[in-house]
């Protein structure tokens, strides 16, 4: 008992940055609701298009004009080339449309007038391109079919008026499971390192050469004494866990009562055993608790920047996801990706998720070999 | 007296250095035992091997009668030792600190309650019980892992140097708390180089020196070995080559040493040889500015034995 007591002394000394690394947590997942947008909405985006009619604003010339100002703003623009130029470089519009003279009556003799276009390259300049593209080839295939103008145009409506509607069939919460993703995401730095700081230093007091030699030539047994501090160390590691999975539900709320919500936990209980791991790795390598103050930072830290805990993974360079796969970091958060997707749950749908488990695990039992083989020669140096 | 600890024929090493050669001593009930020697003599290698904090290459240590192993905790529970590097927690504080070390001995919080407070009296730490080892001075620091190797009231005590680096206060506090411990029956095994701690304190000395024992006994007993009676030092001499091999000539001389102005005298067993010197002195109109006669130290029994200081 005295041993618990001593080590949860010890760690009442040490809470402050642990505080700390949560206030972090609660700061950023509380400004993160506020700034996270929606998804389960769709609404069709609207490109920037100028149009320059040199022909009789009359029929087919009307009904293109039309069909593009339906589909995206139209923006006035004084005819010149010096104004296009302009508007174009400092993005006003994203596309530019020039009807030449003519235009009706040569389109309705089949002499393909050219239309002339100028575009700024983005995907809203290609969006209006593909109206253009679009209705043009609409026109022509009808043209085949009838030279009455009226009748044309009637063609040409009715086909373009059959609109494709999006359905977001999912019944995800998306906002709710991204907040959830992005909290778990950012526990990676909290566990890893509060456990790191709090773990490495209370074991570095422990076994402090002085303490422990104290320790070996008092009447306590030495193993009992190993598997006591073993005990607290997981007790803390569990009630820290705990900790954070009740924040986590003041926080997030409901959506964490659901079955993405269990395997979030159980992601973050298997990275806790690997980060609990890892601190004792440390406690092993490192005697000087000056090192370890310095260390917690450059692990955590590095391996939420390299593992997207901060930033997403989509926005990170292929080299630095290939380095981060040899981080139990990026295992835990690429399953918090997944498990933000998930809606249907059988094997087949859990099975990277598994995959991702195991391979923590497998890097927590690398960590507890090369801790044995560093303690075991350590006690053949002694 | 009965033999609480025995040591037979120990023998540790270290590649090619022998750190114990062939060490053969007991340790009585009761007593105060010094083991005295200079640095890298083997003392503490002898304590750790005595603790078992150290494998040995042959030899026995037997303590109570039983083998000494590292999981002998029924002959564990009563011993203590303090360390002469301080050993106790900076994250907390007094109390904390001697309620953990008790507390790897003593389960029962209650009796652990008790033995604590004795111990804060003992060691006179009891202004001091809220302060974290940084607050506290080298001296206080000292007493306080005392505290902790002696709180669970231990039968057999290792003191391994505790008073290196302590102001005199601190001292004589460690030295009277260490008697007050002998008084409560505990036996005291003590090492330092402080010779004249051992001669304050211990009933029997065992000298070391290049992890052999050179000499053992008490104090007494071990300056008899050395055949010197007196030792007297002239200060402020300024002395001629012949004047010096007048004094050589002077009855029941040993030894004589010259240096810087200050002459020292070694005589043998014999009679009135200060007011012999003295009258020597006045006869040669030999001017100085202070004479006085000591009692032959153990630092001279170790120079005599080995011939060099105990603290080289």
């Amino acid at each position: 008992m005295i041993v618990f007591k001593t080590y949860f002394k010890i760690l009442n000394k040490l809470k402050f940055p642990i505080i700390l690394y949560t206030s972090i947590l609660i700061f950023f997942s509380i400004f993160n609701m506020q700034t996270s947008d929606s998804s389960n909405n769709f609404i069709a985006t609207k490109a920037d298009v100028a149009i320059i009619n040199y022909d009789d604003y009359k029929g087919i010339t009307k009904n293109v004009i039309e069909f593009m100002k339906k589909n995206n703003n139209v923006i006035k623009i004084k005819d010149n080339n010096f104004n296009l130029e302009d508007a174009l470089f400092y993005r006003d519009v994203n596309f530019v449309i020039i009807i030449p003279k003519n235009f009706r009556k040569d389109f309705l003799d089949n002499k393909k007038p050219i239309i002339e276009i100028k575009k700024t390259g983005d995907y809203n300049a290609s969006l209006a391109e593909m109206y253009l593209n679009k209705y043009l080839k609409t026109a022509n295939i009808y043209l085949n079919v009838t030279k009455n103008e009226e009748e044309l145009i009637n063609y040409i409506e009715r086909s373009l008026s059959n609109n494709t509607k999006v359905e977001i069939i999912s019944k995800l919460d998306t906002i709710a499971l991204n907040r959830a993703s992005f909290y778990f995401n950012f526990l990676n730095y909290c566990i890893l390192a509060g456990f790191i700081y709090a773990i490495s230093l209370i074991i570095c007091s422990f076994k402090d050469e002085k303490i422990r030699k104290r320790t070996i030539v008092s009447s306590m047994n030495y193993k009992n004494y190993n598997l006591k501090l073993l005990f607290s160390n997981s007790i803390f590691a569990l009630i820290l866990w705990l900790f954070y999975v009740l924040l986590g539900f003041f926080i997030l709320g409901d959506v964490l009562i659901s079955i993405n919500g269990l395997l979030y936990f159980v992601n973050s209980f298997i990275f806790s055993i690997c980060a609990l791991s890892i601190a004792f790795l440390l406690s092993n390598l490192l005697s000087s608790k000056n090192a370890i103050n310095g260390i917690v930072n450059i692990i955590a830290l590095g391996s939420c920047f390299l593992c997207g805990a901060f930033v997403p993974m989509e926005l990170l360079p292929k080299t630095v996801l290939k380095i981060a796969h040899i981080l139990p970091s990026y295992w835990y958060i690429k399953n918090n990706e997944v498990i933000k997707t998930l809606d249907k749950f059988n094997f087949m749908s859990l099975k990277p998720i598994l995959i991702n488990l195991i391979i923590i695990l497998i890097f927590t039992i690398l960590f507890i070999i090369i801790t044995n083989i560093i303690a075991y020669k350590k006690r053949k140096i002694d | 007296m009965k033999s609480i600890i025995e040591v037979k024929n120990l023998t540790k090493e270290y590649r090619n250095l022998k750190a114990l050669n062939n060490l053969s001593f007991d340790i009585f009930e009761g007593e105060i035992l010094g083991l005295l020697g200079p640095n890298g003599s083997g003392k503490s290698t002898t304590i750790n091997c005595i603790l078992s904090l150290l494998n040995y290459n042959s030899g026995s240590i037997k303590i109570y009668n039983q083998e000494m192993q590292p999981d002998a905790y029924n002959i564990k529970k009563d011993i203590g030792v303090i360390f002469q590097d301080i050993a106790v927690f900076e994250e907390l504080n007094v109390y904390d600190n001697i309620d953990y070390f008790c507390g790897l001995y003593v389960k029962n919080k209650d009796e652990r309650k008790e033995l604590i407070k004795d111990t804060i009296k003992l060691v006179g730490l009891e202004d001091f019980i809220k302060f974290y080892p940084k607050q506290l001075s080298g001296g206080l620091l000292r007493r306080l892992n005392i505290a902790c190797g002696i709180a669970h009231k231990p039968k057999i005590i290792f003191l391994d140097e505790p008073t290196v680096a302590v102001d005199p206060q601190s001292r004589n506090n460690i030295l009277n708390g260490i008697k007050k411990l002998r008084k409560q029956g505990a036996t005291i095994i003590y090492t330092t180089h402080y010779m004249e701690e051992v001669e304050l304190l211990c009933d029997r000395v065992i000298i070391l020196d290049k992890g052999k024992i050179i000499a053992s006994g008490t104090c007494d007993e071990l300056k008899e070995l050395i055949n010197i009676e007196e030792k007297v030092t002239v200060e402020g001499i300024d002395i001629n080559k012949n004047l010096l091999k007048k004094i050589r000539d002077l009855k029941n001389l040993k030894n004589i040493n010259n240096h810087e102005k200050t002459l020292i005298i070694t005589y043998q067993k014999g009679k009135n040889n200060l007011i012999k010197l003295i009258d020597f002195l006045k006869q040669e109109n030999l001017p100085y500015s202070k004479i006085y006669s000591e009692r032959p130290t153990l630092n001279d029994v170790f120079l005599e034995l080995t011939g060099k200081d105990l603290r080289d």
